[in-house]
């Protein structure tokens, strides 16, 4: 198979690259000089310094607590019903001390298969999971710490307060493996 | 018979048949929560409530209080029908809790398809809803709700009609109006788990499925009940190989509606640690069993006997006939009458029989065809060398005394298995298609609703593989054929396969005897 040719052959100016190196300074000195003028700067010192997120941003699924501190979870399994990426494992099981009968003895999101559609959110009728958490930083050094467990996701955030969402409240007992749980500060 | 109209089509029935059963037939399904077509009618719900086409107008009328005669017409299809069911269904769930994210019931609930298809209203509920007894352990299968109930009376009827126990009543007057117990007593009878299935909503719920799946999971096979010689239809309820639940599988001719509590149960056998799953030779597993158990066979010569299998299918049965036919010319033929040592005996005049084995009739068929077939006296009092034992625990039944050396083809460890120094596993009737026939004469079908655990396979596909390794394969390798060639073997099943026995089955065909 037969190279595909330049589709233009290079001037005498331009074969000699002095010109062209030329131009190219000039560019990265106006930004230079516009830099200096204005500091605007487009990069931010990321992890010390983080970007403010929207506030429908999708990041890390939690689950909420009630008022009385039980979870507010009832295994209804439609978050699973509903995951395009079947992701969502719940156990339920009867709690007899509770008027809501129901509840997830185990609650796993493996996110490794999350798509982050919001789909849960979306059919929980318990408003029992969000995904308001702005963490998007999920990583861990094994595929096994890559599945969050229910003890994880309701100490996420303080599960007590919806509106919570400012400030990380992670415990590290609970944290997978090689999650750095150092809280970072927002800008 | 008269004929009905229903809507725009007109439809021939007996005459009396119920209009909503007409208008299935019809190909109109009318919404109802109290009808139900084995026991009275109670007409409370007033949910099937269709326009009547008189000389004097159009009447609203409920469905299931119609008898079908001559020149009835009804219509479901008019704004008034739908604004009837609208309101109808706004009163029913006046005090409903909305328990759906933790009922069981969500997913197979006539509140939610009914709310869906004719409901659709804007909330009007501004006084708070009357609230009454939740979770009620009311017996050994059930779990009551009070809250959720829509009072059609269908479990109240269930023990008026069916049980005779009269146990479950609507006490109370107005929106006070609660289903419960009389102070003090539970459930007794054998029939519980149907209640579960005859509530509409999530009133009555299942114990033993309670929380355990969502309904919308589960996929349904039409299989058969094996626990007695009743035969009941049964619908197999799995997910991802694991079986969930038994529910009643409609047939007018064996079980009606109903199963009994014993035999719902015995979904727990398909994944249970009883199961057998690895051949074994002398106690310990082997995975050239067959081929070890045709050697045996072989040294015995003549003196092999082989015992058909009254829990075992009419496949199982003639392979069994066939191999033995095929390789050992000399072997001699018994069956062995009575219960297993694990067998729960009970019985009654509604659907237990005293007879734990699915398929005694069928065995019974094949040892007249066969002929010869030695009953229990003569298994002991007979000199054999090696028995080859088809899924019946024979030790349990023939309760002592010596016994040869023996071969089991068998699904779930129990004597037999134990003294057996060869162990086939087989499957669970829910792994196999089969066919049985039950008390009546009746040839059911039974459907495969999951994949085999272990190395367990269909007895008629094992006793396929130890014919290989004998010389003469029986040709059982597939349960269709199988059947085939039994059908144009045995007169009394002439004319029948699969799709004859369809899902209702056949009654077998009388005796030459009789039929002259």
């Amino acid at each position: 198979m037969a190279l595909p040719k330049p589709n233009k052959t290079l001037t005498l100016t331009e074969s000699s690259y002095i010109v062209e190196v030329l131009k190219g300074m000039a560019l990265t000195m106006s930004h230079v000089i516009k830099n200096l003028l204005n500091q605007d700067f487009r990069t931010i010192e990321y992890p010390d310094v983080r970007k403010p997120m929207t506030a429908r941003y999708r990041g890390a699924h939690r689950l909420l607590l009630r008022p009385d501190g039980g979870i507010k979870c009832v295994a209804c399994m439609c978050c699973p019903t509903v995951c395009p990426a079947n992701c969502i494992t719940i156990v339920a099981g009867e709690n007899p001390d509770d008027p809501a009968e129901k509840f997830p003895v185990s609650f796993d999101i493996d996110m490794l298969r999350c798509i982050y559609c919001g789909f849960c959110v979306e059919a929980c009728p318990k408003d029992a999971i969000r995904m308001d958490t702005k963490i998007y930083e999920i990583n861990a050094y094994n595929r096994q710490d890559m599945v969050h467990s229910k003890a994880y996701m309701v100490n996420l955030m303080d599960g007590l307060k919806p509106e919570a969402g400012t400030a990380y409240h992670v415990d590290k007992t609970l944290a997978p493996a090689g999650y750095t749980a150092e809280a970072p500060v927002r800008p | 018979m008269p004929k009905v109209k229903i809507n725009d089509t007109e439809i021939e029935v007996p005459a009396g048949t119920n209009m909503i059963e007409a208008a299935k037939l019809a190909g109109v399904e009318i919404p109802h929560y109290c009808y139900h077509p084995h026991l009275s009618v109670a007409g409370n719900c007033r949910m099937c409530m269709c326009e009547s086409v008189t000389p004097r107008g159009s009447v609203l009328e409920i469905a299931c209080n119609m008898q079908a005669r001559e020149g009835l017409a009804i219509r479901t299809d008019t704004d008034q029908v739908k604004a009837v069911r609208k309101s109808v269904m706004e009163f029913l769930l006046v005090n409903h809790p909305l328990d759906c994210p933790i009922c069981d019931q969500s997913g197979e609930c006539r509140l939610q398809d009914y709310y869906m298809d004719h409901g659709q209203y804007d909330s009007r509920g501004l006084e708070p809803k009357v609230s009454k007894h939740k979770r009620q352990d009311i017996g050994d299968h059930i779990v009551l709700d009070a809250e959720r109930c829509v009072q059609c009376s269908r479990c109240e009827r269930f023990g008026d009609e069916v049980t005779g126990t009269g146990d479950l009543r609507l006490m109370n007057r107005g929106d006070h109006t609660e289903i419960g117990m009389f102070p003090g007593t539970r459930l007794e009878h054998d029939y519980q788990g149907n209640l579960a299935d005859i509530c509409p909503v999530g009133a009555l719920t299942s114990k033993d499925f309670r929380f355990e799946r969502r309904v919308w999971y589960l996929r349904e096979t039409a299989g058969l009940c094996t626990g007695c010689a009743t035969g009941c239809n049964i619908q197999v309820c799995h997910q991802d190989g694991e079986v969930f639940r038994y529910l009643p599988r409609r047939n007018d001719d064996v079980n009606k509606s109903w199963i009994c509590d014993p035999g719902r149960d015995l979904h727990k056998r398909v994944g249970s640690l009883e199961r057998i799953l690895r051949a074994r030779v002398d106690g310990s597993p082997c995975t050239t069993a067959q081929a070890e158990l045709a050697t045996r066979i072989r040294a015995a010569g003549n003196r092999v006997g082989f015992v058909l299998g009254t829990q075992a299918s009419l496949e199982a049965n003639w392979a069994l006939i066939q191999l033995a036919r095929g390789n050992c010319p000399e072997a001699r033929f018994f069956w062995v009458s009575g219960n297993d040592g694990d067998a729960i005996e009970k019985s009654d005049h509604l659907l237990m029989d005293i007879d734990k084995n699915a398929n005694t009739a069928g065995v019974q068929l094949l040892a007249e065809w066969v002929g010869n077939v030695g009953d229990t006296d003569a298994l002991r009092e007979a000199d054999l060398a090696l028995l080859i034992v088809l899924e019946d625990d024979i030790v349990s039944r023939l309760n002592g005394g010596a016994l040869p050396e023996l071969a089991y083809f068998g699904s779930r460890e129990n004597a037999t298995s134990a003294q057996a120094s060869l162990v086939i596993p087989v499957t669970h009737p829910a792994e196999m298609d089969a066919t049985y026939v039950n008390r009546q004469g009746r040839v059911q079908r039974n459907r495969r609703a999951t994949n085999p655990l272990g190395e367990a396979a269909p007895a008629y596909a094992a006793l396929e593989k130890l014919g290989t390794a004998l010389g003469k394969a029986p040709g059982t390798g597939l349960p269709v054929a199988t059947f085939l060639s039994l059908a144009r073997a045995v007169p009394r099943l002439a004319g029948l396969d699969y799709k004859v026995l369809g899902n209702t089955g056949r009654l077998l065909a009388p005796p030459v005897a009789e039929a002259k």
